[in-house]
């Protein structure tokens, strides 16, 4: 039983990295542009399908670093020509368009690539236990935690170091008064919406590897992002992984001794967080309103 | 160049008057009645086009879509054409009864088809009999629909979960061994067709080491796995459908376990193992329909008249529902010379597919006393590698009828009320 629980929390932290990469990039968009991303899941599964259509020509690497750059240029024309209009208004507007978005993602992946789902293979040596004991750690899991930690670390870095980091960090904080020392807020926000959909792009090349490619696997993996965010606390991107995490290991073991509550438990997690700390784990006060 | 438009009124009474004259004309004359024989029948169809179960209901259309193409070229029904009118369910039993009131009531549909998923086919079942139209069930399995939930006017094409369970169960235990751990999803079809397998699996003398019941839309099977492989059993049995299925295998082929434990399933589909990498495509299953079947007269020509219609893609087993569900209304409609709901479900009673509908090679037929097809089973092993063309993915062992895979009329539990 305790080399059962020991297999369930490893396990789980593998799965919450996943859940990590994904709400990072919400967690992005939500901050700066108080946009709650609907279609967050629909680009995941542009980011795959786009994966699948380069991989005979680029080989699994070259769609691995291909398809992000191309979902992100999608998602910056999306910004550009319909997210950007709704900016000033209610975000009701916003959630509705991008509500609205998500279905047409689905469909447009249903009617390019049809209903039925496609096999995305990843390299014969990464789909492989790594040992007889441990057969539930796989090559490629190992490596969706690499990337996880990579993307995760490259984007603290770029958010502390660089100027468009630090501005995109200030104007979560205060965005009049970003706006207000001359800094152009409508590019900044376009810049932002196209890293949060980067790393949707990339979650989505992962989860090929991992799950069957289908139009409607985008919807699956979008709540427990949105789970992650407000158990870590909306507005800060350290909250937003370790509620990722916390929400894989939860329903990782919940699933040893209760599977049918192993869907629930995140959501009675979130509403735990919710009745003892309003703000999520690492939020500020005062972000919500 | 500028127009003037020079706007002459037309006065009020004027316009009413007309109106009142062209609706009385409807009504009085008899020249503009057009002939029945002008009108074409129609037919419902309802399935999940948008949700997890697109792809089958894709394709159970392409196969209704042919079938209606077939019989209005060979005159129709009773002389008149036949015209399908399609519905998406959404996956939601809600908008599929919705759906189905639609196509009764405003439509005038005169036969309904649908629907993939179990639980909106009970549903809208509950509405076609109420408004007393011939209906048949194309693609959803629970035992329910033939079995205690049955209506005189509802037949079904696809297999129950007992005919699935009891086409495989025999073979895994003789070859796999005698202690199964399951997969299952957490919904009526799941329940019916693990408790069928398990029925079987103790009626042989085996015995169950688990059986893990997966929330519909489970993407991580990682959890269950690790209980399942610690329960060490003969035989994993996999009985999710659709993008669970592919999930799961998936990752059953990436932890290696199909290398220890034998993995295996009962209902299997060749939309799903295109989904999935060759490595995940393991085990003994069961197709309800398979397109390669040499020497069985009319597959070939099916397949070809197929291909030719789905951008170069062969039937799979929902094509050939789709194809069946239309063609046995043509059928019996044209045998029995009306479209009178009562006795055209009355004459379906036992009433046998030719051969060029059956497409399989044993007898094909409705069962009087509950209304279930009794088609093939086709038992045999998924392909890691294609035989051949791309899409021959599966190994087809043995085709066992209907009626042996069914149990007897009196134990379904249907009793079927004829309207007075």
């Amino acid at each position: 039983m305790t080399q059962l629980l020991v297999f369930n929390i490893t396990n789980g932290l593998i799965i919450g990295a996943f859940y990590v990469l994904m709400a990072i990039g919400l967690s992005l968009i939500l901050n700066l542009s108080n946009v709650i991303n609907f279609a967050h899941g629909g680009f995941l599964v542009v980011g795959g399908y786009i994966a699948y259509t380069l991989e005979p020509y680029l080989g699994f690497w070259g769609a691995l670093i291909a398809s992000p750059f191309l979902t992100a240029i999608i998602g910056l024309a999306v910004e550009s020509f319909l997210i950007s209009r709704v900016y000033s208004r209610d975000p009701l507007y916003s959630l509705l368009l991008t509500f609205g978005l998500a279905f047409i993602l689905e469909d447009g992946t249903r009617s390019i690539w049809g209903a039925n789902g496609k096999p995305f293979t990843v390299p014969a040596f990464l789909s492989q236990p790594l040992s007889n004991e441990f057969f539930f750690i796989t090559g490629y899991r190992l490596f969706m935690v690499a990337v996880v930690t990579i993307a995760v670390a490259l984007l603290f870095i770029l958010l502390r170091f660089t100027r468009a980091g630090i501005r995109i960090r200030a104007g979560t904080l205060d965005l009049e008064t970003v706006s207000a020392v001359g800094i152009n807020v409508r590019a900044l926000r376009s810049l932002n919406f196209a890293v949060g959909i980067f790393l949707a792009g990339l979650s989505g090349v992962l989860a090929g590897g991992q799950l069957g490619l289908e139009p409607t696997m985008g919807a699956g993996l979008l709540m427990p992002s949105f789970v992650a965010i407000i158990v870590g606390g909306v507005g800060s991107l350290a909250g937003t992984l370790v509620g990722g995490l916390l929400i894989g290991v939860a329903s990782g073991v919940t699933a040893v001794f209760f599977p049918a509550a192993s869907e629930a438990v995140i959501y009675v997690l979130m509403a735990v967080v919710l009745l003892v700390r309003p703000r999520g784990l690492f939020g500020e006060e005062g972000m919500l309103t | 160049m500028s127009e003037v438009v020079i706007r002459t009124p037309v006065p009020r009474r004027t316009i009413l008057k007309a109106g009142l004259a062209i609706g009385a004309m409807q009504v009085a004359s008899p020249f503009v009645v057009k002939s029945l024989a002008d009108e074409p029948i129609k037919i419902g169809m309802i399935d999940p086009f948008t949700g997890v179960y697109a792809g089958v209901a894709q394709n159970e259309l392409i196969g209704a879509k042919f079938a209606v193409e077939q019989v209005n070229a060979k005159g129709g029904v009773l002389g008149r054409q036949i015209e399908l009118l399609v519905e998406d369910s959404a996956n939601d039993v809600g908008t599929g009864v919705q759906k189905a009131r639609k196509l009764i009531e405003r439509d005038g549909v005169q036969f309904l088809i649908g629907d993939v998923n179990s639980g909106i086919a009970l549903a809208i079942a509950q509405v076609s009999h109420e408004k007393k139209v011939l209906h048949v069930v194309s693609g959803g399995h629970t035992d329910g629909i033939t079995g205690k939930d049955c209506h005189w006017n509802v037949y079904r094409v696809c297999n129950t979960t007992k005919m699935e369970a009891n086409s495989v169960a025999e073979l895994l235990f003789n070859k796999y061994g005698k202690k199964w751990h399951f997969i299952t999803p957490d919904y009526a079809f799941g329940h019916t067709l693990q408790e069928a397998a398990e029925a079987d699996l103790k009626k042989y003398g085996g015995a169950i080491t688990g059986n893990e019941l997966t929330p519909l839309g489970t993407t991580d099977f990682s959890a269950y796995l690790i209980k399942a492989r610690a329960a060490n059993p003969d035989v994993l049995l996999v009985l999710p459908q659709g993008l669970d299925m592919v999930n799961c295998l998936k990752q059953i082929a990436q932890f290696g376990i199909d290398k220890q434990i034998h993995v295996a399933g009962l209902q299997q589909e060749l939309e799903s193992l295109e989904a999935m990498p060759p490595e995940a495509r393991v085990g003994i299953w069961m197709f309800e329909w398979y397109w390669k079947q040499p020497g069985v007269p009319g597959v070939e020509k099916f397949v070809a008249d197929i291909r030719a219609r789905s951008g170069g893609k062969v039937p799979t087993a929902r094509t050939w529902f789709g194809y069946t569900s239309v063609m046995t209304y043509a059928l019996i409609a044209n045998r029995e010379k009306t479209l009178d709901a009562v006795k055209l479900a009355r004459a379906l009673g036992d009433f046998e597919l030719p051969d060029d509908v059956k497409l399989q090679p044993n007898k094909c037929y409705y069962r009087k006393g509950d209304h279930q097809l009794m088609t093939s089973a086709f038992v045999g092993q998924a392909l890691t590698k294609p035989a051949g063309d791309p899409e021959d993915l599966f190994q087809v062992d043995s085709i066992v009828p209907g009626d042996k895979t069914s149990p007897p009329e009196n134990e379904t539990g249907c009793t079927l009320q004829w309207p007075a």
